[in-house]
């Protein structure tokens, strides 16, 4: 400790480079930090996904619905336990709430986004225990075809109660209708126990298929299927027997576990998770040249200094040390700013309305985990190690009497 | 006995395929208290010879023995120890640390020692007064003219009580006024505090000052 005053008088030394230098190397665990949050959101979204469910759509795109008909033949599939119409809505908060829209203005507040479904509720709901909610509020939204089950998330960001009443419209145009936006009444808000389902999202609605289908002149499809089997290891098998089943008609399926199919939805905007990697890659590199660069620099122009202090009797390893320790402090320091300033960017979305349009593709929890703020601090703590090492190294091995000619 | 005592010594080097020797069976004692002046043109082998003495460099054949010690045996990590509690070195251009305040840059030998803060603090104290620069203590090498840093580096050569002073042209950046500042300085240190010291000089009236006054020749001790 000791040394500690000799180590910063150095790094102050120099501000303009030490600070440059630091900032440099907080853009980087910035960069990580956020980039690693975003994928284990997206991870978490996808190990939430139970392998005892499959998932059956178009075999061409999400963008193609199957016709209704299907789900009584998949249910008849050998391994499958029950089937539920799981239709995506995309419907919003509208800012005009009741008549018809005016002309193709959009009349949608997008700023409120939330995930929103259509489904058959029954077999769906028996299928995902991961919803929790009071038996009376099931049972009441059974019975309303204007219900809608919200997740905990949901209800308490809009502080929605039982019995409220709102409206959505979707930006789809087969979901749309003449009359204006769907009036949903809540019935029941339902939980999840995050111990025995982590990853699971509450940010969502749930309401009847039937209201969708009767509303709009009952000339729907289903978006897609979700399928419970009965044994997840013949997952393959049973999607292979479901798609086979329609191998010869104008719509083909295409069927896969729920992971898959959230994988692939996610996947959608590309290799998410390798694009993600690449960058924080790339940055890292660089930010470990700059600050190499930065590092033998600050050395090379303390050759003498560094030949005194051997002079004086600093053993050469200590000299080392010295340098390490100067290197492993802006590691530090750039670790700490690029920490803090990840999580300072995640509560500000958090809390602005760009969090609702993340909400809607199941980013609604964005916040630096523990183990991804030390994983940054230990990444920017390696990047100071690797670039003071070699420097460093050279102050060690450099003899005295070159230092001091070389003046 | 001698507080120096080189033996036979032979210092080469070699670039590329061609050697150089710079020193060429040298011979110096140096008794205890005794202040030494080496003398010779540039390229005489003057500094490596102190380079030797002051345990900075290895010689490439002979002895050197400082202290009691042979320096060339010793490893190293163990022959920074030895420097540490047995040298204190003066250079040409003080070489003081810039972003250490005069205090700070006399403390640091100090902080190879097991001291406490306030110890070191103490010492360091100490020592500026020894070179008359205690009101500077706080002030930093910018601040302070060439003579006051050299005695600032005195004060860091000292403050570890070593037996052996060497200086590599202590005045050779200094105006006359701050030289013969410095040599009266070391002057005391010699007389009162019974230093030892090797001191290497183009100056001859730097050179009167010394007890003892050696010259290099083309690596060769004369007379």
């Amino acid at each position: 400790m000791k040394f500690l005053p000799f180590v910063l008088k150095h790094l102050k030394r120099n501000w303009v480079r030490t600070t440059s230098t630091v900032v440099a190397m907080a853009v980087c665990i910035f960069l990580f930090c956020t980039l690693q949050t975003v994928l284990r959101e997206i991870n978490a979204q996808l190990e939430s996904a139970n392998a005892a469910r499959l998932v059956t759509r178009h075999a061409v795109s999400l963008v193609f619905s199957l016709p209704l008909s299907y789900g009584a033949r998949i249910q008849a599939v050998p391994g499958v336990k029950s089937v539920a119409n799981t239709t995506w809505f995309g419907g919003s908060l509208p800012a005009k709430k009741e008549g018809k829209a005016e002309g193709d203005a959009s009349t949608t507040d997008w700023s409120s986004f939330f995930p929103n479904m259509a489904v058959d509720a029954e077999p769906y709901f028996a299928m995902y225990p991961e919803f929790q909610m009071p038996p009376e509020q099931y049972r009441d939204f059974l019975g309303d075809l204007q219900g809608a089950a919200i997740g905990k998330k949901l209800a308490d960001k809009f502080g929605w109660k039982v019995g409220d009443r709102f409206f959505l419209e979707s930006f789809i145009p087969p979901y749309r209708k003449s009359t204006g936006p769907f009036e949903f009444v809540v019935r029941a808000i339902f939980d999840t126990d995050t111990g025995k389902y982590p990853g699971t999202d509450t940010n969502i609605m749930f309401f009847h298929f039937r209201y969708l289908y009767e509303s709009t002149g009952r000339r729907l499809n289903a978006g897609t299927y979700t399928v419970a089997i009965d044994d997840p290891n013949k997952a393959g098998s049973i999607s292979k027997a479901i798609d086979g089943l329609f191998e010869n008609s104008d719509a083909q399926t295409h069927s896969e576990t729920e992971q898959a199919f959230r994988a692939g939805f996610i996947a959608m905007a590309g290799n998410l998770a390798l694009l993600l990697n690449s960058i924080g890659l790339a940055v890292s590199f660089t930010i470990l040249l700059v600050t190499a660069n930065t590092m033998s620099m600050a050395v090379r122009e303390r050759r003498t200094e560094i030949a005194v202090l051997k002079t004086l009797g600093f053993p050469s390893a200590l000299v080392m040390g010295l340098i390490l320790a100067e290197a492993l402090l802006l590691g530090f320091l750039g670790g700490g700013v690029g920490v803090f300033g990840s999580q300072a960017l995640m509560w500000v979305i958090m809390h602005s309305p760009a969090k609702d349009m993340l909400a809607g593709v199941g980013l609604s929890t964005l916040a630096i985990k523990p183990a991804v703020g030390l994983l940054g601090m230990g990444v920017a703590l390696v990047l100071g190690f690797a670039a003071g090492f070699v420097p460093a190294l050279n102050a060690y091995r450099s003899k005295i009497t070159d230092m001091l000619r070389t003046v | 006995m001698s507080m120096v005592d080189v033996q036979a010594v032979r210092k080469v080097y070699r670039r590329d395929a061609q050697e150089i020797t710079v020193l060429d069976g040298i011979d110096l004692q140096v008794p205890e208290g005794e202040f030494v002046a080496l003398m010779g043109p540039s390229g005489s082998g003057k500094t490596t010879l102190l380079n030797l003495i002051a345990g900075i460099d290895r010689p490439s054949s002979g002895k050197v023995i400082v202290a009691g010690t042979d320096v060339a045996q010793l490893s190293e990590s163990a022959l920074a120890v030895w420097r540490s509690r047995n040298v204190g070195f003066i250079f040409q251009f003080y070489n003081l640390i810039p972003v250490l305040s005069a205090t700070e840059n006399v403390e640091l030998p100090l902080l190879l020692t097991s001291l406490g803060k306030a110890e070191r603090r103490e010492r360091a104290l100490t020592a500026l007064k020894v070179v008359g620069l205690a009101d500077r203590a706080g002030h930093y090498p910018r601040q302070l003219s060439g003579g006051q840093e050299q005695r600032v580096a005195i004060a860091r050569a000292i403050v570890a009580d070593p037996k052996v002073l060497v200086a590599d042209e202590p005045t050779g950046d200094l105006d006359s006024k701050s030289a013969e500042e410095i040599l009266a300085l070391l002057e005391t240190l010699n007389r009162e505090f019974k230093k030892t010291i090797v001191m290497v000089t183009h100056d001859p009236r730097a050179a009167e000052r010394a007890h003892t006054q050696k010259h290099l020749e083309k690596g060769v001790l004369k007379a």
